[in-house]
C-alpha cells in the first residue's frame, strides 16, 4: 500500500502516457504527483504538451515526433527522484461559504438519518474540517477532496441523480466534492456555495487548484443570497490565503511577506 | 468582413485545433472531431493549420458572404451549392459578395468542415477559438450557431485553386479500421475480453456526441469490476463500464474518470472514427506504441502531400 518503489509508465495511445506513483488515495502519493507535474512545468520538459494530475497518477501528453518513449520515460524517472512535496510552492487555502440544509442542501436530512446524527451536527462536523484538493477535473473546476471526519463517511447514492446544481457541496465515501457545472451526481448534497467554481466569462475561469486546502464557512440563506448576487455582478472576491513556506531555511522577513491575501481576478 | 448565417444546421460550431493546457482544471481541448478533414480545409484556402473554421454535424448551414474569399468544404459527403450551382468538395473555390453557400444532408460521414480564407475571427477564450458547448466557452458566444448570427472573418491571406488528391479522400461508406494501443488498464480485462475488442466490428450508437463515441458489440469482460481510482483520460481512451460496451472518449471528453480503460485509439484514426454514422460499424486493430509512432509519422508526412495546387502558391 502507498507509494511504489519505482513509477509505472502506462501507455495511453500514441500521444500520452500515465505515470502511476502509488496504489491508493493518500496525500503523500498525491503530493508526489503534483511535485512531478510542477517539476515538468519548471524544467519545460521537451516534447511534453500537457499534463493532468489525478489521485495517484500524472497523465503526460507528448509529441512522439519530438521526444521518444524511451527519452521521455528516462527524463520522467529522473524528475520523479526529485519530486518531493518540498519543491511545491506554498499551498493556498480557499474559504468556501456554504449554506447547509433546506432546498440548497436538499439531502442533508437524509444523509444525517443514514449517518445517525442530527442534521445540525452533520453540518457542523462537515464545516469544521480541513479539506485537501487532490486534483480538479471531470467537469471544469470540480475539486476532488478528502478531509472529512470518519463519522461522516457514507456510501454513495444507490441511484445517482441526473442533475445536480452547480455549487452543490456533497459527500460520498471518504470524499467531498463541489459540483462545478450542472451534471449527474452520486454524492449526497449537504449544502450549496454561492461561489462560481467555473466562470466561463472570466479570464481565469477556475477557482480551485490541485493541492489547495479548503475551509467551509457556514452561512445562512440571507448571506447566501447576498454573496450569490455579488458573484453575479462580479463584486465578490473569494478569500484565498497562501500558507507560509514550511521550509526552515526561509528568512523571517520573507516568511512574513509570503502570507498575502490573494485576490482572484 | 463577415459571414451571415441564414440557416445554421443542427450543430454547427466554430473550431480551431483546440485548447491546450486546461485539461488539468477539467476543461477539455475541444477542436475538430475530424482533425485531418479540418486541416485540409484550412490548407486548401491558404490558412494556417490553427485558423478557426466551421464544423457541421450531419446537416450543413446556409451562409452568405460579404466579400471576396476562398472557401473549401471537406469531411462528410454533403451536397454543396453556391447560389444554387453544385460545387466540388475537397477543393478551394472563390466566392463574391452576396454569394450564398449551402450544405445539405450528409449521404455518408457525419462532420463536414467549411474553411474560409482569413479564418473565423471570433474572440479566443483561454487561448483558443474552439467551441466547448457544455462549458459555454470559446467559438461564437460559447454555443452552436443560430440563424441570424454574424461571424467576423480575419484578413484574407490570398488563395489559389487547389484540390485534395483523390487517394486522400476517405470513403465514409466503408467501416474504418481504428488502431489501438492497449492500456492503461488492459490488465483489468480477461484474455477473452481483450480478444473480443479485436474480433468483430462494433456499431456506432445514436448516443454518441462530441464527448464520446458510444459503441455496441461483443461484450468486453472485466476481471474484477469496472471501477478504478479516478485518473486522466487521454484522447481516444476506450472506457468500458459495467455492461462491457466501449466508449471512445473524444475532443470534449471529461478530463478524468473512474472507469477502466482497456486501450486508446491512436490519434491518427480518431478523425475517421468520428465520421462513422450511427448504425455503421468500425474495426479495432491492436498495435504497439512503437508501431503507433511509426504510423503517426507516416500519417503526418502523407497529409503534407495530400493537396495539389494548380499554381504554385
Amino acid at each position: 500500500m502507498g507509494i511504489y518503489a519505482e513509477p509505472r509508465f502506462l501507455p495511453c495511445g500514441d500521444l500520452a502516457l500515465s505515470v502511476e506513483l502509488g496504489d491508493d488515495i493518500n496525500r503523500e502519493v498525491n503530493a508526489r504527483v503534483l511535485a512531478l507535474e510542477y517539476l515538468i512545468q519548471q524544467k519545460g520538459l521537451g516534447g511534453v504538451t500537457e499534463t493532468v494530475p489525478s489521485y495517484r497518477s500524472l497523465l503526460v501528453y507528448y509529441d512522439p515526433l519530438a521526444v521518444s518513449w524511451d527519452e521521455l520515460t528516462t527524463s520522467l524517472r529522473a524528475l520523479w527522484r526529485e519530486a518531493r512535496p518540498g519543491v511545491l510552492p506554498p499551498a493556498r487555502t480557499v474559504e468556501v461559504p456554504c449554506c447547509y440544509g433546506g432546498d440548497l442542501g436538499f439531502e442533508l436530512e437524509a444523509a444525517a438519518a443514514k449517518i445517525g446524527l442530527p442534521a445540525e451536527e452533520v453540518a457542523r462536523l462537515h464545516a469544521a474540517a480541513d479539506y485537501y484538493v487532490y486534483f480538479v477535473g471531470f467537469t471544469p473546476g470540480l475539486p476532488y477532496m478528502t478531509g472529512m471526519p470518519e463519522r461522516l463517511h457514507i456510501p454513495r447514492l444507490v441511484q445517482p441523480r441526473t442533475k445536480t446544481p452547480p455549487g452543490s457541496v456533497s459527500i460520498g465515501g471518504i470524499q467531498c466534492c463541489i459540483y462545478s457545472v450542472e451534471s449527474p451526481g452520486g454524492f449526497w448534497v449537504l449544502g450549496r456555495t454561492p461561489l462560481a467554481l467555473y466562470d466561463h466569462a472570466a479570464a481565469d475561469p477556475i477557482l480551485f487548484r490541485a493541492g489547495d486546502h479548503v475551509r467551509f464557512r457556514m452561512i445562512d440563506r440571507a448571506e447566501y443570497d447576498a454573496i450569490a448576487a455579488a458573484v453575479v455582478e462580479g463584486r465578490y472576491r473569494p478569500r484565498i490565503e497562501v500558507a507560509p513556506q514550511p521550509a526552515p531555511t526561509t528568512p523571517r522577513a520573507a516568511r512574513t511577506a509570503s502570507t498575502p491575501k490573494e485576490q482572484r481576478a | 468582413m463577415n459571414v451571415l448565417v441564414h440557416d445554421a444546421g443542427p450543430q454547427t460550431t466554430v473550431q480551431d485545433l483546440g485548447r491546450r493546457g486546461s485539461l488539468r482544471v477539467g476543461i477539455p481541448p475541444s477542436g475538430p472531431m475530424d482533425r485531418e478533414a479540418f486541416l485540409l480545409a484550412n490548407r486548401l484556402v491558404g490558412n494556417a493549420d490553427d485558423a478557426a473554421a466551421l464544423e457541421c454535424t450531419l446537416i450543413g448551414p446556409r451562409l452568405e458572404f460579404a466579400d471576396e474569399r476562398w472557401v473549401a468544404v471537406t469531411g462528410a459527403a454533403v451536397p454543396v451549392t453556391l447560389n444554387g450551382a453544385t460545387m466540388p468538395r475537397w477543393a478551394a473555390f472563390e466566392v463574391e459578395p452576396g454569394d450564398v453557400l449551402r450544405l445539405g444532408t450528409a449521404a455518408s460521414g457525419v462532420r463536414a468542415y467549411i474553411a474560409v480564407s482569413g479564418g473565423i475571427d471570433t474572440p479566443a477564450a483561454l487561448g483558443s477559438r474552439a467551441t466547448y458547448l457544455r462549458g459555454q466557452l470559446g467559438g461564437h458566444q460559447g454555443r452552436a450557431l443560430r440563424k441570424g448570427d454574424v461571424l467576423p472573418l480575419g484578413p484574407p491571406s490570398g488563395g489559389a485553386p487547389a484540390e485534395v488528391l483523390g487517394q486522400f479522400i476517405p470513403d465514409y461508406t466503408q467501416a474504418p479500421l481504428a488502431r489501438v494501443v492497449l492500456g492503461p488498464q488492459d490488465d483489468r480485462f480477461t484474455e477473452r475480453g481483450v480478444a473480443a475488442l479485436f474480433e468483430a466490428p462494433y456499431e456506432m450508437t445514436p448516443q454518441s456526441d462530441r464527448m464520446g463515441a458510444r459503441l455496441r458489440g461483443a461484450r468486453i469482460e472485466h476481471t474484477r469490476g469496472h471501477d478504478i481510482i479516478s485518473d486522466g483520460v487521454a484522447l481516444g481512451g476506450i472506457q468500458v463500464v459495467g455492461d462491457g460496451q466501449p466508449i471512445v472518449l473524444l475532443a470534449d471528453r471529461q478530463s478524468t474518470g473512474g472507469y477502466t480503460k482497456i486501450g486508446t485509439v491512436c490519434s491518427f484514426d480518431i478523425g475517421r472514427v468520428c465520421q462513422v454514422k450511427p448504425g455503421q460499424g468500425l474495426f479495432f486493430k491492436r498495435v504497439t506504441v512503437a508501431e503507433a509512432h511509426e504510423l503517426l509519422s507516416a500519417h503526418r508526412a502523407e497529409l503534407d502531400h495530400a493537396i495539389h495546387w494548380e499554381e504554385t502558391p
